[in-house]
């Protein structure tokens, strides 16, 4: 693991790489925001205009998955998602290493995403009617089984959300580091430069390969992953709340609203 | 064809056995480099399923669309939670792999 390790461009003293990037994040996200509502206009424009689509297909999202109920939580989706996909580019960028690909920035994202659910769905249906909900239809003789299947799996749902994460941005993470070791100036790249005609050869072409695979085919990938997996994070989020918050409309008939 | 299959699979078993042959005494158990054969075992049958399960997923998915190409960006939608949430599976196993070779707990 020592070999494929490679420092990134700045480390605050005594602070884990982790949180100094999680900080650089959230003063990136913040800077944004503040550009973006320094003269807000009716007619947008620029920077204002690009955040105002954003947040709106955040709002049609949600107006897919949870439905009219689900307006209040724009904040707490949008937020997660714009954190955890700024913070997987960013792990990207050579010299920084991501948040997202330590256990733990993933593992807060989950616990607040499970706390946030529980605490809607006691919220808006009371604590007992909440709990009621766990036992789901089955007959009365089962419950009492239906309720810690219920428990066991909503345990499950935080610790999936984590690994999730963490495992797509930690093995692309690793994927490149090995590549880098496999090319770099321990590897082909420097057998190609250490003058022996073999090695120009065959260093050289394979180099050149692996520069032109990673370069056009793994960091792509990567791109696609990060945001398909801030995506997902949103995506299940929303399901969840959905679950939490929807029981209520079971009793009141209210047919799912329609695709616009 | 088969016999000399299993032949061949003993005989890679064999192989962490002359490592540890050479491991100097009183020092290390015999875990460490079956942990490595196992976390690699482990990670090819899982990209094996997953892939197996992601195709059958795109699959449908695909015939669904043909079949009503209006619904399509809908079931697109459902197609790519799904695909992710195969591949977690898959990716729980290379956690798993990971801790078995970086943080080597038994050793």
């Amino acid at each position: 693991m020592n070999v494929i390790e490679h420092p990134p461009i700045f480390r605050l003293p005594g602070i884990p790489d982790h949180v100094t990037y999680t900080w650089l994040v959230m003063i990136l996200l913040a800077g944004l925001a503040f550009a973006a509502s320094r003269n807000v206009a009716l007619v947008p424009r620029g920077l204002q205009n690009f955040f105002e689509v954003v947040l709106e297909q955040f709002q049609q999202l949600i107006d897919d998955v949870i439905g009219h109920a689900g307006r209040p939580y724009l904040p707490l989706i949008a937020t997660l998602g714009l954190f955890i996909l700024v913070g997987n580019l960013l792990g990207l960028v050579p010299g920084m290493n991501g948040p997202t690909t330590n256990l733990n920035t993933t593992a807060a994202c989950a616990l607040v995403v499970f706390f946030a659910y529980h605490w809607i769905g006691v919220r808006k249906q009371g604590a007992l009617t909440y709990l009621k909900h766990f036992m789901g239809p089955v007959p009365l003789a089962l419950k009492p089984l239906m309720f810690v299947i219920e428990i066991i799996s909503h345990l499950a749902r935080p610790l999936s959300l984590t690994l999730r994460l963490f495992g797509n941005m930690f093995g692309g993470h690793i994927l490149l580091a090995i590549i880098f070791f496999l090319m770099g100036l321990d590897g082909l790249i420097g057998w190609a430069l250490s003058g022996s005609p073999i090695g120009a050869v065959v260093g050289g072409i394979g180099g050149l390969v692996m520069i032109v695979f990673t370069v056009g085919f793994l960091y792509p990938l990567k791109i696609l992953v990060s945001f398909l997996q801030a995506f997902i994070f949103v995506m299940l989020t929303m399901l969840y709340i959905s679950g939490a918050v929807e029981d209520a409309e079971h009793h009141g008939g209210e047919p799912h609203p329609a695709h616009h | 064809m088969r016999r000399s299959l299993i032949l061949a699979g003993l005989a890679v078993l064999a192989v962490p056995g002359q490592a540890l042959a050479q491991a100097p005494a009183g020092q290390g158990s015999w875990v460490g480099p079956f942990a490595v054969l196992v976390a690699g075992f482990a990670m090819a049958i899982a990209a094996g399923l997953c892939a197996l399960g992601q195709g059958r997923a795109v699959a449908s998915a695909v015939d669904a669309m043909a079949r009503q190409p209006g619904a399509a960006a809908r079931i697109q939608t459902a197609m790519i939670i799904g695909l992710a949430l195969i591949e977690s599976l898959a990716i729980y196993v290379l956690v798993v792999a990971m801790i078995l070779l970086f943080v080597q707990p038994v050793s």
